[in-house]
């Protein structure tokens, strides 16, 4: 069977030029109009099985939400494929989308911007299910307060207002919403990163429950190490719009390869600290920006191991064990 | 451990109060803890716990409707409650530094990075125009900031989020404070640049034995930085003790909570222990013990007398009618 989808060479720039006044620039007195590119994405590839949950992480800016929502088709791609249940949406139009909206749901960070002010709970839940119903259907208010009920809230909450809850009970009404059609997979933007740690973990447990009930598949991205390797089934790890290295949950975090990923563990926090750590792998520098990608890897400006190859060719994603691979020379010997 | 140490800062019964329309606000409600000389306190807690407000009121910075109404904050043995706002002006940057989350409350956008280095010592000494340079190069450059002396004229947007946070610990440690107070100060950062950071706070502070309150929600990182812990919830310490033993035989049920809500970074277990139930309203406390609504372990007691905060082994204590059994000391 095909995994239920399939992200192939995804691409996603961004064209931030402004008005013919804002590209107006001369060059030895030549005027040109130049152009600034903001590169998010650059050509992503991955797939999620049916019932699997993808973890996909990174530091801030790497490209983690521009994935996620050009896959949820709030942007179009500008290059690649997105192939839901076989069939490549990625050029779809409105209306072609509205019956892989149904498959495809999406729950954001900030649960009180992404959910509507002037509605009641009771609609808000109500209203992705209103666009794929029939007129007059009356099943859907039950499986609503259904919904409200099954992810923890009572039926009182039905007849109130986003602002009149704390922001866990927002995120469960989110996720009551997304539910509401009967998605086969759940987006989810960094879902419980604004939450206190208390209602992160209810939050998390909530999900993993749901996801065993209604065997959901989770696209769940986060920057917090701890949280991905909670909920994840497999780990894509993120760095300037590349995936660096994709691998089996417990593979990643006790055989990393990419020398990205051993710095991003290394530097993570955590209360019960590594006996057998490895040496410590610290980063200098920052993060380049998207406009100007580096020329080959994109994280030779910041690895410790950068060699000549590195900055003439740009790695490729590699199978360097099952299932597990790796976007860096390191792997063919340091030649 | 730190526990002989003589306190730099200590705090007696600190009650600080917001009154608002919607009603009076015990954000800090009868706190009291030490810091020694040279030890690094981690306060942590979640949101509304009361962690920022215990670091305005050490400053003296709480403005109307909040007043700080009873308590003292004794810095170096001395009533800091009893300053006048202008002995508390020298004090602070000289002698209790802070550092905040967002670096950008801290840093003027209109000033060069090296203007508002050089302000602290102008205010707090007597070096020359000179000398006062060739600190700034060298604090600039102690902090991770390389070609420091070029960096001085620039403005604050011309760095990125982490370098502004290192020109802020520079600002913080150039007039060599005795006490730093730090707000969530790599909450705002990404990892890999928190983890610089926090090795670079560690690094200052133990270098100048100066002492640290390290505010922040994450245990994670109190139990990398911390000497000792301090646990808050509405307005309370529930817990106080030794990092090591806090972390790994908590007292109170809200700490064990705490702990079990934290996804393991390397003992991965399929679910999260979770504390059930929300903070409560702060303008709308219950009964007894603050947490009984949550707390499995609740009893009738729990009800009606509110646990006070009483000394375990080891320098620990904990404010709970029944706290989770504790090895005997050998
Ligand atoms: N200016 C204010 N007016 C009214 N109430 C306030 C004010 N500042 C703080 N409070 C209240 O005081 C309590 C403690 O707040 P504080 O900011 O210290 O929490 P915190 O532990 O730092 O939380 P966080 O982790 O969210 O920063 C909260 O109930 C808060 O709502
Ligand atoms: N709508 C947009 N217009 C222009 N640039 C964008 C837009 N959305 C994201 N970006 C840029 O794309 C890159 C990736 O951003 P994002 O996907 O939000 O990262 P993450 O979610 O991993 O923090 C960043 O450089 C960001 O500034
Ligand atoms: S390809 Fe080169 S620069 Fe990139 S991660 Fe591997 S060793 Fe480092
Ligand atoms: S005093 Fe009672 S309710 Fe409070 S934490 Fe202890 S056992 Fe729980
Ligand atoms: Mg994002
Ligand atoms: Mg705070």
């Amino acid at each position: 069977m095909t995994a239920f989808l399939e992200v192939e060479n995804l691409e996603q720039r961004f064209d931030v030029s402004g008005g013919p006044l804002d590209r107006l620039r001369f060059e030895n007195g030549v005027p040109t109009m130049a152009r600034r590119i903001v590169h998010a994405v650059n050509g992503v590839s991955f797939e999620i099985q049916r019932g699997e949950v993808l973890g996909l992480v990174g530091e801030s800016g790497c490209g983690k939400s521009t994935v996620a929502k050009t896959i949820a088709r709030i942007y179009r791609p500008t290059g690649g494929a997105i192939r839901v249940d076989g069939e490549d949406v990625s050029q779809y139009d409105y209306r072609k989308m509205l019956p892989v909206r149904r498959k495809v749901q999406m729950i954001f960070q900030d649960p009180f911007a992404s959910l509507n002010p002037r509605q009641r709970v009771r609609d808000i839940v109500m209203e992705p299910m209103i666009q794929h119903a029939e007129p007059g259907d009356k099943t859907i208010e039950k499986r609503a307060m259904e919904l409200l009920a099954r992810v923890g809230l009572r039926p009182e909450h039905a007849d109130r207002y986003p602002h009149q809850f704390s922001g866990g009970q927002r995120q469960r009404i989110g996720i009551a919403r997304a539910l509401s059609v009967d998605p086969q997979l759940v987006i989810a933007d960094e879902p419980v990163s604004a939450l206190d740690v208390s209602i992160q973990a209810q939050i998390l447990n909530l999900m993993m429950d749901l996801r065993d009930e209604f065997g959901l598949s989770y696209l769940f991205i986060t920057h917090d190490l701890s949280v991905v390797r909670h909920i994840s089934d497999r780990i894509g790890v993120m760095y300037l719009g590349f995936m660096v290295e994709t691998a089996p949950r417990d593979k990643l975090f006790e055989e990393p390869l990419h020398p990205y990923t051993r710095a991003l563990l290394s530097a993570a926090p955590a209360i019960d600290p590594d006996p057998e750590a490895e040496e410590e792998i610290e980063l200098t520098g920052e993060v380049p920006n998207a406009f100007d990608l580096p020329s080959g890897c994109c994280f030779r400006t910041r690895c410790p191991f950068a060699f000549e190859r590195c900055s003439r060719e740009r790695p490729v994603l590699k199978e360097a064990a099952s299932g597990h691979q790796v976007a860096c020379h390191l792997l063919d010997g340091e030649t | 451990m730190s526990v002989q140490k003589q306190a730099l800062l200590e705090v007696r019964d600190l009650k600080t109060r917001f009154y608002t329309f919607a009603g009076v606000v015990n954000a800090v409600d009868g706190v009291s803890f030490s810091v020694g000389r040279g030890e690094i306190l981690g306060l942590v807690g979640e949101s509304g716990g009361g962690k920022s407000v215990i670091g305005f009121s050490i400053l003296g910075l709480i403005d109307p409707p909040g007043k700080v109404d009873d308590g003292e904050i004794l810095f170096g043995g001395v009533d800091l409650r009893r300053k006048s706002e202008k002995e508390l002006q020298k004090i602070r940057g000289k002698e209790i530094a802070m550092v905040f989350q967002d670096p950008m409350t801290s840093l003027n956008p209109l000033q060069t990075v090296g203007e508002q280095i050089d302000e602290m010592l102008r205010l707090h000494s007597d070096l020359d125009g000179k000398a006062r340079r060739a600190r700034c190069i060298e604090m600039l450059s102690d902090v991770g900031i390389s070609e420091a002396e070029k960096r001085l004229n620039n403005y604050p947007h011309q760095f990125s989020g982490g370098m502004r946070q290192r020109v802020v610990i520079a600002i913080a440690m150039i007039a060599g404070p005795q006490l730093i107070i730090a707000d969530e100060p790599t909450t705002a950062l990404d990892v890999t640049i928190q983890s610089q950071i926090l090795k670079l706070m560690k690094q200052q502070v133990r270098e100048r034995e100066a002492s640290m309150i390290l505010i922040t929600h994450d245990l994670a990182v109190v139990s990398q930085m911390a000497d000792e812990i301090v646990v808050l919830y509405c307005g309370k310490i529930v817990e106080k003790g030794p990092k090591q033993d806090l972390i790994s035989k908590p007292a109170h049920p809200y700490t064990q909570g705490l702990l079990g809500s934290i996804p393991k970074l390397h003992d991965r277990q399929d679910r999260l222990t979770q504390i059930p139930g929300t903070v409560p309203d702060v303008r709308n406390l219950p009964q007894g013990c603050n947490f009984r609504e949550r707390c499995p372990f609740a009893q009738a007691r729990c009800a009606e007398e509110e646990p006070e905060q009483h000394a375990l082994d080891a320098g620990r204590s904990v404010a709970c009618h029944f706290p989770l059994e504790q090895e005997l000391a050998p």
